[in-house]
């Protein structure tokens, strides 16, 4: 695997190969249902996260009544209430759907060829910048200042082009490298009866 | 904004009678975000639900949180009698927003409408705003609010009012609303209901107050 994690995704190969093969995992049924999932999974896991406790004392407590709790939770997401801005909640469905089709082709590929501790980390690494991300897209610039100055950084010092997103968009990077080395793992394999290498 | 910051809130002073909050929650008088409670900028009376809202003027959502969903609602929660939308200062973004809170809290002092005024002003014009330019461009805003902005913006500088500010951020820290900006707090009927964080959907605090 050491020769997957020093390869980067450079040419217009290696994103066909990421291409080709997120398509071939995805044409199989159980997968795609597994992205969908993922999808909703990490989309909701991403705007719950900024809002803990609202979701805990008023969408899973409290004493509101289910359609009520249902339209707090819903209004949580982007584009169906206000919490993020266009370019934010573009950002954040397609760090979601990536993570989506990250998830299903990590288990893909752990249930048919067996995953190694790398790829995975990448994979979940992916997760994990997508929720700091999505923290980071309501105004999360704040936690960033936060843990600068916990580094000695100045806040006068810091300067966040992206009102935050810069998160977001770490998540996408990752979870780009994720997929392509997922890709790369499954070379010379074959994937719902077609070859994965063009 | 500390008690000695003057204003003339509207409707009713003191807070409401909380002596049986909904689900036994802790009623607005002894909830650390409704410190010095009717001493802030707000709309509408305190007798009814509360909306406290901690800004920071250079954060861009509290400027699209109170661009797109306070006019909402102070048009269907507050203007009906249902609720009190109330400001707290919560300078934690960028770093102008430290002397724009000041100069906010100098401006309170003086005038509440010339508060809100420069509030707008602020999240109209993020972009242009920066440490460097602070202080002009609220001395020039204020200019044509009968408020002596000379003297605001020396009250600003010399940080007169920071122990408001500091009651402000105590209340948020006490109260444990987060560090992500705009944060709501909602309280149903005197009752603390929960925090939100992010600019939140009119919808969202509605369905939460249970008034959709």
């Amino acid at each position: 695997m050491a020769r997957g994690l020093a390869r980067l995704p450079t040419g217009r190969s290696d994103w066909r190969l990421m291409a080709r093969t997120a398509r071939l995992v995805l044409s199989v049924p159980t997968y795609a249902v597994v992205a969908v999932v993922a999808t909703v999974a990490a989309l909701t896991l991403f705007v719950a996260s900024l809002n803990v406790p609202l979701v805990s004392s008023v969408v899973v407590g409290g004493s509101l009544p289910l359609v009520n709790r249902l339209r707090v939770l819903l209004e949580l997401y982007p584009f169906v209430g206000t919490s993020f801005g266009t370019a934010q909640g573009v950002l954040l469905l397609v760090v979601a759907a990536l993570s989506g089709v990250d998830v299903s082709m990590a288990v893909y590929h752990l249930r048919e060829h067996g995953l190694s501790l790398q790829t995975g980390g990448t994979s979940l690494a992916g997760v994990v910048l997508g929720t700091l991300g999505a923290g980071c897209a309501a105004c999360g610039s704040a936690v960033l200042l936060g843990v600068a100055s916990l580094l000695g950084v100045g806040s006068s010092l810091l300067f966040l082009p992206l009102d935050g997103l810069e998160f977001a968009l770490g998540a996408l990077v990752v979870l780009l490298l994720s997929i392509y080395w997922l890709a790369d793992g499954m070379r010379g394999g074959r994937v719902a009866g077609c070859p994965v290498d063009i | 904004m500390g008690a000695d910051s003057g204003g003339e809130p509207t409707e009713t002073e003191s807070p409401a009678s909380t002596a049986d909050t909904p689900g036994g929650a802790v009623s607005l008088p002894d909830h650390p975000i409704a410190t010095e409670l009717a001493a802030q900028p707000r709309y509408g009376g305190l007798d009814g639900h509360l909306i406290v809202a901690f800004e920071d003027p250079s954060c861009p959502r509290c400027g699209a949180f109170h661009s797109q969903v306070v006019p909402e609602v102070r048009d269907k929660l507050v203007e009906p009698g249902k609720a009190a939308f109330v400001f707290r200062n919560y300078p934690v973004v960028y770093a102008w927003g430290g002397p724009a809170t000041q100069a906010l809290e100098a401006t309170f002092a003086r005038d509440e409408s010339a508060f809100w005024g420069l509030l707008d002003y602020y999240y109209r014009n993020q972009s242009r705003l920066s440490v460097d330019t602070v202080s002009r461009l609220t001395e020039s805003f204020l200019a044509g609010t009968g408020v002596d902005e000379t003297a605001v913006v020396a009250d600003a500088e010399n940080k007169t009012y920071d122990d408001a500010v500091q009651t402000d951020l105590d209340a948020a820290e006490a109260g444990g609303v987060g560090r992500t900006t705009p944060a709501v707090a909602l309280f149903r009927d005197g009752g603390f209901v929960t925090t939100a964080n992010g600019s939140v959907s009119y919808d969202l605090i509605a369905n939460t107050l249970g008034e959709a």
